[in-house]
């Protein structure tokens, strides 16, 4: 039993943990009008925190830790740049939002934090001990944060159905994995898949496919997939919008990595259970999703269905893959990549969101009529995000839909082109309800009332978010080469 | 035959125990049957050879929760009377019939022959050959899973600290006013945070994005 802690693998946790300590300590000792310290300190920690990824990255290899409980390879190293980057732009979209309402800033960024913390755990994570804690401290302060406009109904609202639900769906994603325990009487992924054959072969391949299909409930719940989406919606517009955009982004995305690691690695000999169930989810997901876009007047209920719809786009590679039977990791790069571009974009359309809602006084979309006359360049980032997370060519998000219809045709086959199918038809009616925010902004007339002469500039954090998840959703589109960069990097898992 | 002596009065404490929770008139000796009963559980798994479990359950039954549970009846008030009328229709036949499917299936277990009772645990060689113990339990704790041991402790920061920030009431919270349509935007964006003195640095008014909303299929 060697037990040896490498120090450099674990440093952006490390470096998270002292930010936290360090968060909470400052949110003690400062007075009140200088809490924002702990604004500044969260951000320094995080920018800090993705240092030792850079070395790491350069190092190569892949280090384990813990009789390989805890692996830190080229794949774990690209998703945790991923959520130390999501958590960067969060971060810096609720600096003016929180200090504006004057929230409880301290624990707010510890929470946050937190969950950062909670998902770089989680993508290192190759055993189902590690992934659920590293899942629950992903999930946990979001169940807080959902509420922190305390005395907003909505937001209260928004808490208790996200608490209730989560829990649920926790609970029953533990008693799936207490059953693959009970079957193959190991926790390790690699123990689970030598063992899950016998147990799929005997008798107890009913209890398998139960545990295999609860732990699916639960993963679907965090991804938001319909049909455990009930609480997206009204969570997502409660919430306050930074922790929307962390909602519909890290959390999302941890679950994906979450769903994904464990089905590949873990549970590849039961993919008869869980493909059929990925392939059904991936289908409703984007055609009720994009549906009920279709209706939303509500700017941040319309990309609470959009998300939903996303995350069935992002199910597709892998179900296709799955239900063919063909190699699942170009679907597992797919997924990466499509993942990358869409936690960028949609947190860009997020911070619009934001400056918008300040812009214009109002969330609703017919109330965002002619922003682009009165304020350019805020009406420019929107048409950014909003046509790239309808994956228009020269925007990221063609990429994102791109790698994802190919690794479908790469599979092949009849219920893959039946997916592949409903997918292309979402892809149009998505673009409806995309193009409808556009424009409301570009092409209806400002009304009257319009506060055009407001002198009312987004704070300097949140035009950094703005800026940087802009040039990066050009820039990828640009060159797609960037991001694929993340697929390749994402194949090393195959491989090992 | 010391061992079955203490499991029968230790037995016979935590079913006293259980009977004073329900027939006490008053609540606080209600909590101490209860205390009764989880002390004599723990004295059950001591004789079980796990050790750990029985300070875990003197320590947070037994100790926290037993506390939390006479904070709750000291602040609503022992004094108080309480409303006992039953409010589910049929509660004493219903329980009634729960307890006489229970003691059925029992009896249906034990006739068939699927159930036997396990002979007290003799004396162990070595105290390393059990599995409860607090060694054992220890080692790969601190070893083996010591990193998922730190993020559980965190889990427990989270929840503690995010309880207060939910909980406590620092300031009052500035209503916000309902959108509707006699109030323009403008107004209520300053009457949103007028008045923080914070307009200096970052007070922008950031409205409620539920403004205008509409709920399809909710």
């Amino acid at each position: 039993m060697g037990f040896e802690i490498d120090y450099l693998a674990i440093a952006p946790e490390l470096i998270l943990v002292a930010t936290i300590v360090m968060v909470l300590v400052l949110d003690f000792v400062l007075p009140r009008r200088a809490k924002y310290f702990t604004a500044i300190a969260s951000v320094l920690g995080v920018t800090f925190a993705a240092l030792p990824l850079l070395i790491l990255a350069v190092d190569g290899g892949s280090r384990e830790m813990f009789d390989g409980s805890y692996t830190v390879d080229t794949f774990a190293l690209v998703l945790k740049g991923l959520f130390i980057v999501a958590g960067y732009l969060v971060l810096l979209m609720s600096v003016s939002y929180i200090e504006g309402d004057r929230y409880y800033q301290g624990e707010y960024y510890f929470l946050i934090l937190c969950s950062i913390l909670g998902s770089l755990v989680m993508a290192s994570s190759r055993d189902l001990i590690v992934l659920f804690i590293g899942l629950e401290l992903t999930t946990a302060p979001l169940f807080m944060l959902a509420g922190w406009r305390k005395g907003d109904m909505k937001s209260n609202e928004a808490s208790l159905k996200y608490y209730i639900l989560g829990v649920l769906s926790t609970a029953l994603m533990l008693f799936g994995m207490s059953l693959v325990f009970g079957l193959t009487g190991e926790v390790s992924f690699d123990g689970i898949r030598e063992g899950i054959g016998d147990a799929a072969a005997g008798d107890a391949s009913t209890a398998l496919g139960l545990a295999v299909l609860l732990i699916i409930v639960g993963f679907g719940f965090k991804v938001s997939a319909v049909p455990f989406h009930f609480w997206a919606p009204d969570t997502y517009e409660g919430a306050p919008t930074p922790v929307t955009a962390y909602l519909s982004v890290n959390s999302k995305a941890a679950g994906f990595v979450g769903m994904l690691i464990l089905m590949y690695l873990a549970l590849p000999g039961a993919s008869n259970y869980w493909a059929p169930a990925l392939w059904i989810m991936a289908a409703a997901s984007m055609t009720i999703g994009n549906l009920a876009a279709l209706r939303q007047q509500n700017i941040v209920r319309l990309l609470a269905y959009s998300s939903i719809a996303q995350a069935g786009f992002m199910l597709v590679p892998f179900a296709a893959a799955a239900v063919s039977g063909t190699d699942l990791s170009e679907a597992f790069s797919a997924t990466v990549v499509y993942l990358v571009i869409y936690s960028i974009m949609n947190l860009g359309a997020f911070a619009v969101v934001i400056a918008g809602a300040r812009k214009t006084g109002t969330g609703d979309i017919d109330g965002w009529a002619g922003l682009g006359s009165y304020d350019a360049r805020l009406g420019v980032l929107a048409a950014v995000f909003f046509f790239s997370l309808a994956g228009i060519p020269p925007l990221a998000g063609w990429f994102a839909k791109f790698v994802m219809f190919r690794s479908v045709m790469i599979a092949g086959g009849v219920s893959t082109v039946a997916l592949a199918v409903i997918a292309a038809v979402n892809s149009v009616i998505a673009f409806y309800y995309y193009a409808r925010v556009v424009k409301s902004i570009w092409l209806d007339g400002a009304p009257a009332t319009a506060l055009g002469d407001r002198a009312d500039t987004p704070a300097g954090s949140l035009r950094l978010a703005l800026i940087i998840a802009g040039v990066l959703t050009v820039l990828v589109g640009i060159y797609p080469t960037l991001a694929s960069v993340f697929g390749d990097a994402s194949r090393v898992l195959a491989a090992g | 035959m010391v061992e079955l002596i203490v499991f029968a009065l230790m037995a016979a404490a935590s079913l006293a125990g259980g009977v004073t929770v329900i027939r006490a008139r008053n609540p606080v000796y209600s909590a101490m049957g209860l205390l009764a009963t989880l002390f004599s559980m723990a004295v059950l798994y001591v004789l079980q050879l796990a050790h750990f479990v029985a300070a875990v359950q003197v320590i947070v039954y037994a100790g926290a929760v037993m506390t939390l549970f006479l904070f709750v009846i000291m602040l609503i008030g022992v004094d108080k009377d309480e409303n006992t009328a039953e409010t589910i229709p049929h509660q004493r036949r219903l329980a009634m019939a729960i307890g006489l499917i229970a003691i059925g299936l029992g009896t249906a277990l034990v006739a068939r022959g699927r159930f036997s009772w396990v002979p007290l645990v003799d004396t162990p060689a070595s105290a390393a050959e059990t599995n409860g113990t607090v060694q054992a339990l220890a080692e790969p704790m601190f070893t083996d899973w010591v990193l998922a041991f730190e993020a559980t402790a965190l889990l427990l920061t989270v929840a503690a600290a995010g309880a207060i920030a939910l909980a406590s009431t620092r300031k009052p919270i500035i209503s916000r006013v309902p959108s509707s349509p006699a109030v323009s935007p403008s107004r209520r964006a300053e009457r949103g945070v007028g008045g923080s003195g914070q307009e200096g640095r970052g007070g922008h008014p950031v409205l409620p994005p539920a403004a205008g909303d509409t709920r399809a299929g909710s």
